[in-house]
């Protein structure tokens, strides 16, 4: 399928192609050379940022470039966020999950060091202000607002032009990173209805990111970080998480085998009761309905593993103690191991049909053993000629560990 | 029309239809000196799509229903029946050019060898093509009833007893209805009309479908290769009535419950892995404005470009061969009185062809209703689909004895989308093996389809209808040196590659010694135009 039935051939370059190259390369070192000639005469002109542009395109991967770039905007193509200016704000770093994420939120608040205030127009003191300084006031308000549309006509295009960019280079971390700073210089300087917008349209791009590719994990965590920005008080937000949730599903149904979406689904469990206000019953019921829905995937999935962590971290959200994470706080042991025996038994009808998927047969093992710890006893008799059994078939399905399965049997009185 | 016999031609091809017209694609760059001609006024022959008008007149010409004159063309018994205005909307067809109807409509599967090559062809990019969307099953309201019950059984199975619960409502009404055919894990996943045991039965076919062809499963199949796929899919897969019903509607095969495993896993895999080749959410296309004919006519048009004379209009009349012990070259007499002299004369399957009569029935419908709920998206990113699939299984449809019709019914609707028909209609083609019967059982189906999507008890209206039937075969060519003539295409309205194998022979014929050529691939060629570089930055 690789060449649709044409054959390939890789020949040595003709003298043409040579000449074509060098012609390029020429271009590319004189683009260089001017950008490297501008910045160290410290002129961050729009001369240099159209060079820049031109570069970029050609090579993302040059971050210098992305910094003298950032440096003609702060320098002049943006206006100066005013003294006086109460719009300013930085997005304090927290709750972001990942570590290159706190660090983004690190850049952008402290981000623009290099703007200094106007000087304040000089205000007269004394009596009420005469004419001519209300004149003087309403031409600073005028300003302030011709600059503000400006700034965010300036910010709109650079953000259309390093989407388009990236569609080219989706995976360069400089573009995603000036992105980054600037949603955060549109977070500083705007007014939040429209840096809420710009936001959210951020949202639809990673939206249809994962449409083109759902398991990339990237882009998951970038979404997060959105989603963060976007629950903020600073821009008036609230919480998302039925939304997300909601989310989770859909790409669950779209593909079943997907890490990042149950791990996202399990990630936003917690807040989602917290915030439907669910009491024991509902939690229940909640429950109950993840427990079907993960059981009807690994129904049609079992060999998936995404299945059985899901399916792992709701039992293990159940009998440990997870203290905030709970799902379902108020229940005594007795309802526990119900739980955890209808859950063996429903995965032991899967080995009808099913007799050679290794996380069966694994999941039966833990869960048995899970269950003995819960109702603090040993294993029993039955339960110990089953425990052999599937042993034996893990030995034989999974040879690689069979240090492990040693481990097991000896630790269990298993042999 | 006398310069036409000056010189020897190399190649005499008579009708355009589609293999014919993959033929001359494929010698279009050969600089061998190509006639093609068709009777027809249009191209396309047996795959053209015509408007209204055209489509008057085509049924006139092949109205016959002489069994003698029908057996030997492709296209007997037609019949036009026109309703517009006279049902209860008094709803109106627009005007004919508005209309482009497949004579034989096909999808073609995007693992498809046909795509492969019209790709290397560069013929790929003038022809539009489009997503087949959803694959549905038939359901009469008497099998919704007893699937209800059965359900009730597994309830405690169910995601979400809300939903079950409106399951249940929506079938104790009694209305037919179509169902999705699952097939990939996720349709099975989501679908809430199988119990939790055959979805794992249906899971290990579908698991072992895509991987049959290796060593360690030919066990499983091999020794049944000959048998029925159905009485394979019971006996090994312990499949229920239910789902092999829905695997042999898959197999798209008007013949499906006579298919043999062999066959039916190859056509089952296809589909399988023809899924999300292209994009997600489709495992098949359909040429926009009217399917196969467009290809053909793109692939004429390389041939013309590449140098050959085209003639509509002129059909073969009779041919002799001049020297019976030179046997060089053949004689074509066109029915325009010209004689021609050539190396070689292809032809289809036509009024030349003695057949072992094998026929289909077709109806053709013209409905005064988009029918939006048979062409959405199931999956985020896929493209609109444009054509539905609907399979009625033996004994779905009723039967004016009030028994049922024991054949399969395969159906395609096309949405405006196409170009086949104006924003606001649709185009309903329905297909079965011919028998007695076999038109009222396809009224039948269509009328139960139209019952099965109607929204708030409003069915669509049929504004036009044509039925005709048309030779079928799974033959072989007839190579008899100086002529070759392909059969009639075989009753699937999936498009089968075998056909191409034939166009391959017909190929390796035209170009005589010169197939042995290392640079001669078959039909590998470069743009016609010299490509630029790729200029990069500004």
């Amino acid at each position: 399928m690789a060449s649709h039935g044409v054959a390939r051939t890789t020949g040595p370059r003709t003298e043409e192609r040579r000449k074509q190259d060098l012609q390029k390369i020429d271009k590319y070192r004189a683009l260089e050379d001017g950008i490297r000639e501008e910045v160290s005469n410290k002129t961050y002109s729009p001369k240099t940022f159209q060079l820049t542009t031109k570069l970029l395109e050609l090579n993302p991967e040059y971050y210098t470039i992305w910094n003298a770039r950032r440096r003609c905007l702060t320098s002049g193509l943006l206006s100066r966020p005013s003294a006086s200016s109460s719009r300013s704000r930085g997005l304090s770093s927290g709750s972001p999950t990942n570590t290159s994420s706190t660090s983004y939120a690190d850049a952008l608040s402290s981000s623009s060091a290099a703007t200094t205030p106007l000087d304040p127009a000089p205000r007269t003191t004394g009596r009420s202000g005469t004419t001519a300084d209300e004149a003087a006031e309403d031409k600073k308000y005028s300003n302030e607002k011709e600059n503000l549309e400006k700034d965010v006509g300036f910010l709109k295009e650079e953000l259309v032009w390093t989407a388009r960019l990236l569609k080219g280079f989706p995976k360069c971390y400089w573009i995603w990173n000036y992105r980054l700073w600037l949603l955060g210089e549109a977070t500083k300087r705007f007014p939040v209805p429209t840096s809420r917008r710009i936001w959210e349209n951020e949202l639809a791009l990673v939206s249809q990111m994962l449409t083109k590719d759902n398991r990339n994990f990237h882009a998951w965590g970038y979404r997060r970080f959105v989603v963060g920005a976007l629950e903020r008080e600073e821009l008036g937000g609230k919480s998302m998480a039925e939304s997300e949730f909601e989310y989770t599903t859909k790409m669950i149904h779209w593909s079943l085998s997907n890490f990042s979406a149950w791990h996202n689904r399990s990630k936003l469990i917690p807040r989602l009761l917290g915030e439907r206000g669910a009491d024991d019953k509902k939690r229940q019921k909640f429950l109950d309905a993840e427990l079907d829905l993960v059981r009807e995937a690994l129904n049609v999935g079992p060999e998936d593993q995404s299945l059985w962590y899901y399916h792992q971290f709701l039992i293990l959200n159940l009998i440990n103690d997870v203290k905030q994470a709970t799902i379902v706080p108020n229940i005594t042991v007795e309802q526990k191991s119900e739980y955890v025996q209808r859950e063996i038994d429903d995965i032991k009808d899967f080995l009808e049909d099913y007799d050679d998927i290794k996380w069966i047969y694994e999941a039966l093992l833990e869960y048995t053993l899970a269950l003995a710890k819960l109702e603090s006893r040993e294993a029993t008799t039955s339960e110990k000629e089953d425990l052999k059994t599937w042993l034996t078939k893990l030995r034989e399905l999974d040879p690689m560990r069979k240090g492990r399965w040693d481990d097991v049997e000896k630790e269990y009185g298993l042999n | 029309m006398e310069a036409l016999s000056e010189s020897t031609w190399d190649v005499v091809i008579c009708g355009t239809g589609l293999q014919q017209s993959m033929l001359a694609l494929a010698l279009s760059r050969s600089g061998k000196k190509i006639l093609h001609v068709d009777p027809n006024k249009y191209y396309g022959g047996p795959d053209a799509a015509l408007s209204l008008q055209e489509l008057e007149g085509w049924a006139a010409a092949h109205s016959s229903s002489d069994e003698q004159q029908a057996g030997q063309a492709v296209f007997s018994n037609s019949r036009i029946i026109r309703n517009d205005g006279a049902g209860k909307t008094k709803k109106k067809l627009s005007f004919p050019r508005a209309y482009s109807l497949a004579l034989s409509p096909q999808i073609i599967y995007t693992r498809s060898e046909l795509l492969a090559q019209l790709v290397s062809s560069k013929a790929f990019s003038q022809v539009e093509f489009q997503a087949v969307g959803s694959f549905y099953i038939f359901r009469p309201a008497s099998t919704a009833a007893a699937a209800a019950a059965e359900e009730e059984e597994e309830e405690g199975e169910e995601v979400g007893s809300e939903e079950g619960q409106q399951e249940q409502g929506q079938r104790q009404r009694q209305k037919p209805s179509l169902a999705r055919i699952p097939s990939t894990r996720e349709d099975v996943f989501s679908t809430t009309a199988i119990p939790s045991r055959s979805k794992r039965h249906l899971m290990k076919f579908l698991k072992f479908v895509i991987d049959y062809e290796a060593e360690e499963q030919s066990g499983t199949w091999k020794p049944n290769a000959d048998e029925p796929l159905a009485e394979f899919l019971r006996s090994q897969f312990k499949l229920n009535e239910e789902l092999i019903g829905y695997i042999l509607a898959l197999t798209l095969r008007l013949d499906a419950p006579n298919v043999s495993t062999r066959e039916g896993l190859a056509v089952i895999r296809r589909h399988l892995t023809s899924m999300g080749m292209f994009g997600p959410g489709f495992a098949a296309v359909y040429p926009k404005w009217g399917g196969m004919g467009e290809i053909a006519q793109v692939a004429c048009r390389a041939q013309a470009v590449g140098g050959g004379v085209y003639v509509l209009g002129t059909g073969v009349r009779g041919t002799k061969v001049p020297n019976a012990a030179k046997y060089e070259e053949v004689e074509v007499e066109l029915s325009s009185d010209t004689v021609v002299k050539t190396r070689l004369l292809v032809q289809g399957a036509g009024d030349n062809m003695a057949t072992d009569g094998q026929k289909m029935s077709r109806l053709v419908a013209i409905v005064s209703s988009p029918l939006d709920s048979l062409f959405e998206t199931v999956v985020e990113g896929a493209p609109l689909p444009v054509v539905a699939v609907v399979a009625f299984t033996q004994g779905s449809v009723p039967s004016p004895e009030g028994s049922s019709f024991e054949q399969p019914i395969l159906t395609t609707v096309h949405s405006s989308d196409t170009g086949e028909c104006p924003a606001g209609q649709s185009v309903i083609y329905l297909s079965t093996l011919s028998c007695p019967g076999a038109s009222e059982a396809l009224d039948s189906a269509l009328s139960s389809l139209l019952e099965a999507t109607a929204e708030e008890g409003e069915g669509a209206e049929c504004l036009f209808k044509v039925v005709y039937e048309q030779l079928v075969s799974s033959g072989t060519p007839i190579d008899e040196g100086r002529t070759f003539t392909f059969p009639p295409s075989p009753a699937a309205i999936a498009y089968e590659d075998d056909v191409l194998s034939q166009v391959r022979r017909a190929w390796e014929k035209a170009m005589g010694a010169s197939t042995k050529d290392e640079e001669v691939e078959y039909m590998v060629f470069a743009d016609r135009e010299a490509i630029g570089d790729d200029d990069v930055g500004s």
